[in-house]
């Protein structure tokens, strides 16, 4: 099979190249770019933990921003109302995001498909307002700012190799996780519930995993927030973020490992540099989704992977 | 005695499917329920296995009460189920619908770590090399044969190694080629895995060469449980089913 | 604790009767939007963008008319518009997606609220609008001693007008029932030799100029402003999920507990009001995950 192995090999390549230039990047462009790239990398790994639970396990996470957004406070009230060193905090914020997530996940889970995600709707809003009204707390709709940083991160530069080392080892760990045992059944209990139970698999208690990991990832990805922006606002608990969040799964495909980082980059790429010409970004955006939704309805990756086996297909027929 | 169902009732909006059923199976037995369309067999199927809860009486394996437990339990305990409808991961590879289910038997479903492709291999190359299937290992699901994937319903079932063996309708829908060959392939697996297997059929012939013993099925009741020329002479059989023809 | 302040049963009353006029306004816009949830089997998240328009609109028809009579042009006109452009949309757009699933039909009239929410920005700014209640409904009646606002008196009974006139339609006339039926089964109302596609047609304006009718409504008494229709569509779905899908008394039901929860929320705890229908739809949806009333689908 030596057109599979030439592929392989390809991508491997491609691969080091990226990694090589995303790491000396800070040194090539300007502060705007890395900044720009950093962000990306925070939304793509929520986009990544939407798409463990949603793509790989078909669980309808309607409201999976909430998570994110526990995970960011957590964090940001650690280190503006405690003194306790910052790395505590970096590890408390997916812990409490994972236990939020696990407690909403265990009242979900007793539903099916769209009642789960509405439920989840109600109980990710209901935390939302309790973060949106105290204000003594949590600093009500104006949020948190000026979070105090350990000095290593407390520049541009070094919050973006912190963020860039720490996405690389979370894809990695969730690569394996995908790949593992439970990344398979999980995938069964998507494709057929049914047939899972009656082979022996406890489809509730899979899921429950399913989401424990990816709410836990998303509270990483709040962390990584905070480093960015030093600061946090409800808007991160918000519905509409969630449903952006569905949105770059689907943009970059939900089928595919690496999709949900695609359709991140592109909707952030295009609310930053769009958003410099114009205010009304938000259209463009929602009129691309709706094109998009209109004509491609696996997302871009699917749709450029078919085209791609397409044409492996074609040239192994010729020889 | 592996298996007793005792005067099993379900109602579905007030119409009683399963009236009052009666079926024992011993161990090591080739056991198979017949009746016409309609007359309960695969609702009592799905109450045996957990799909549906009975409204009254007592499904006993292995000498505990398993009538309402959830289906992944049922398989737990050892019973493995194949479906008459055509029920798999139509996505993934034979293979891979093979490997959840022995994942799931060995307990390592939820292990997060391990590749999985390299687990279980063994395992799985074993139960597609005894049903026939091994050269297709790599074919998906969903674009294999109808008969293909009636087999493969029969090797996902065996995954969970279970020592009793629900099949709904294994041959339906095959070539008489397929039948035959399937045939064989049940008798074997009660023979050299000692399995015991109850299961249900339209296909006479199927049902009388290879049934050591039949329970009849009319409109929810069991007719009678008895050997293959009991059955056969029963006047009340031969009345609602078999005398009509088909 | 001290949020239990010392309420008066008159106090309890007035503020009953402010929850449950709100509660009308989210009946309507829920009517609406189980409607086409049930009909059209389309989770339509730009329902709340049709809100926030017709509220945008009233205000544009009161300010352009001018007094009482801008008022209720505006309560004519507004929710007719948006019935004109939810005809359009549905036409030119929604009519090819019927047979998508219901997760993408969710995002794609998510991108859609998000379009509207841009163009209401475009049209109208960023600014807090505001619409004058008209000369009849200024000032308040008193009840129980205490003063109502008049405006709210007047939703209260426009709301159950409106149920009435919707239930008249729905069981009625014959497009109503045609329309339960195609809810049911779309397939075998084809079959039967009716134009599906205009049945749906019709339920999805109906369904949407309520949503008009329901921010035109809501005009007087709110400010007027982008981001109204992020809050009203949660509220409207959380709603339609607890009364049931396609079921309108089970709208009127959850937006009355939605209205009535939300004002008890701000007698015993007026900072965390907004948390009480929350609360209170999920110990429902705990409850009775189907919803209260019995569901179309």
């Amino acid at each position: 099979m030596p057109k599979k192995w030439i592929i392989n090999l390809r991508s491997f390549w491609w691969q080091i190249a990226i990694l090589v230039v995303l790491f000396i990047l800070p040194f090539i462009v300007s502060s705007f770019y890395v900044y720009v790239l950093a962000l990306i990398f925070v939304t793509a790994l929520l986009a990544m933990s939407l798409n463990l639970v949603l793509g790989y396990g078909g669980v309808y996470q309607f409201h999976h921003a909430v998570f994110y957004g526990v995970g960011a406070y957590a964090v940001a009230l650690m280190l503006t109302k405690t003194s306790l060193p910052a790395w505590i905090g970096f590890i408390a914020g997916p812990i409490v995001a994972a236990i939020v997530g696990l407690l909403i996940g265990w009242l979900c889970v007793r539903l099916t498909r769209l009642y789960f995600g509405m439920l989840q709707i109600a109980l990710g809003s209901l935390v939302w307002a309790i973060v949106f009204r105290w204000y003594n707390f949590t600093g009500g709709d104006n949020g948190i700012c000026g979070i105090p940083l350990p000095s290593l991160l407390s520049s541009l530069n070094g919050a973006y190799y912190f963020i860039l080392i720490i996405l690389l080892i979370c894809l990695i760990v969730m690569y394996l996780i995908v790949n593992s045992p439970f990344g398979s059944t999980l995938q069964a209990t998507r494709d057929n519930p049914g047939r899972c139970a009656a082979v022996g698999v406890n489809v509730r208690r899979h899921q429950l995993i399913g989401i424990i990991i990816a709410t836990f990832f998303a509270g990483v990805a709040g962390v990584l927030f905070v480093v960015l922006e030093r600061s946090v606002f409800p808007d991160l608990l918000f519905w509409v973020l969630s449903l952006e969040i569905l949105i770059m799964c689907l943009l970059g495909g939900w089928f595919t490992f690496m999709g949900p980082v695609l359709g991140a980059a592109i909707t952030v790429a295009l609310r930053t540099f769009v958003g410099i010409y114009t205010e009304y970004w938000t259209l463009i955006l929602g009129v691309m989704l709706m094109l998009l939704i209109f004509f491609l309805p696996q997302g871009l990756v699917g749709y450029l992977q078919e085209k791609f086996r397409r044409r492996i297909k074609v040239s192994t027929k010729r020889t | 005695m592996m298996l007793q169902v005792d005067s099993v009732d379900k109602y579905f909006d007030g119409f009683k499917a399963v009236n009052g059923a009666e079926l024992t199976v011993e161990k090591g037995e080739l056991v198979a329920v017949i009746g016409p369309n309609g007359a309960g067999k695969t609702t009592l199927f799905n109450l045996i296995t957990g799909q549906l809860k009975p409204d009254k009486g007592r499904i006993i394996f292995k000498g505990e009460d398993i009538a309402g437990l959830p289906p992944y339990q049922i398989c737990k305990k050892g019973i493995g189920r194949s479906f008459q409808i055509v029920n798999l991961f139509p996505r993934l590879t034979v293979l891979e619908n093979v490997r959840v289910a022995i994942l799931s038997q060995q307990g390592k479903s939820t292990n997060l770590f391990s590749p999985a492709r390299n687990l279980a291999t063994d395992e799985t190359i074993n139960i597609l090399k005894s049903v026939g299937l091994l050269d297709k290992a790599e074919a998906t699901g969903g674009a294999l044969s109808h008969g293909d994937q009636k087999v493969l319903e029969i090797a996902t079932a065996l995954g969970s190694e279970p020592e009793l063996l629900i099949l709904d309708e294994p041959t339906a829908g095959m070539s008489p080629e397929e039948t035959l060959a399937t045939m064989e392939l049940i008798k074997q697996l009660a023979s050299t895995r000692g399995l015991t297997i109850l299961f249900c059929e339209h296909d006479m012939q199927v049902v009388f060469s290879i049934a050591q013993k039949i329970m009849v099925m009319h409109q929810g009741r069991t007719l009678i449980q008895g050997k293959p020329d009991e059955v056969r002479s029963n006047k009340e059989v031969q009345d609602a089913y078999l005398g009509g023809g088909e | 604790m001290h949020f239990l302040p010392d309420i008066g049963l008159a106090t309890l009353g007035i503020q009953l009767l402010v929850g449950l006029s709100r509660a009308m306004i989210l009946f309507i816009v829920s009517a609406g939007m189980s409607l086409i949830l049930g009909v059209l089997r389309i989770p339509n998240v730009a329902h709340g963008s049709l809100y926030m328009i017709g509220a945008f609109l009233a205000f544009s028809v009161a300010s352009f008319f001018g007094g009482s009579t801008g008022f209720w042009l505006a309560l004519i006109l507004a929710p007719l518009a948006v019935a004109l452009i939810s005809l359009i949309a549905e036409r030119g757009i929604f009519c090819h997606l019927y047979e998508r699933e219901h997760l993408m039909l969710l995002l794609f009239t998510f991108s859609l609220m998000l379009v509207f929410g841009d163009l209401v920005k475009l049209t109208w700014g960023g600014a807090f609008r505001s619409v004058t209640v008209p000369s009849i409904f200024s000032g308040s009646l008193p009840v129980f001693g205490l003063p109502v606002p008049r405006y709210n008196l007047f939703l209260l009974v426009i709301g159950p007008i409106i149920a009435i006139g919707l239930w008249l339609l729905m069981s009625k006339t014959r497009i109503g029932k045609i329309s339960r039926a195609a809810a049911v089964d779309r397939e075998m109302v084809g079959a039967v030799g009716i134009n599906v596609s205009w049945v749906f047609a019709i339920a999805f304006v109906i369904g949407c100029y309520l949503a008009g009718l329901g921010g035109a409504l809501v005009a007087p008494t709110v400010n007027i402003a982008l981001g109204m229709d992020h809050t009203i569509i949660i509220e409207a779905f959380l709603i339609v999920i607890i009364g049931g899908l396609g079921n309108m008394w089970g709208a009127l039901c959850g937006a009355l507990i939605f209205g009535v929860t939300q004002s008890f929320g701000v007698l015993l705890w007026p900072q965390f009001a907004i948390v009480f229908p929350y609360a209170a739809v999920i110990i429902v949806l705990l409850l009775r995950p189907s919803g209260l009333l019995k569901s179309v689908w």
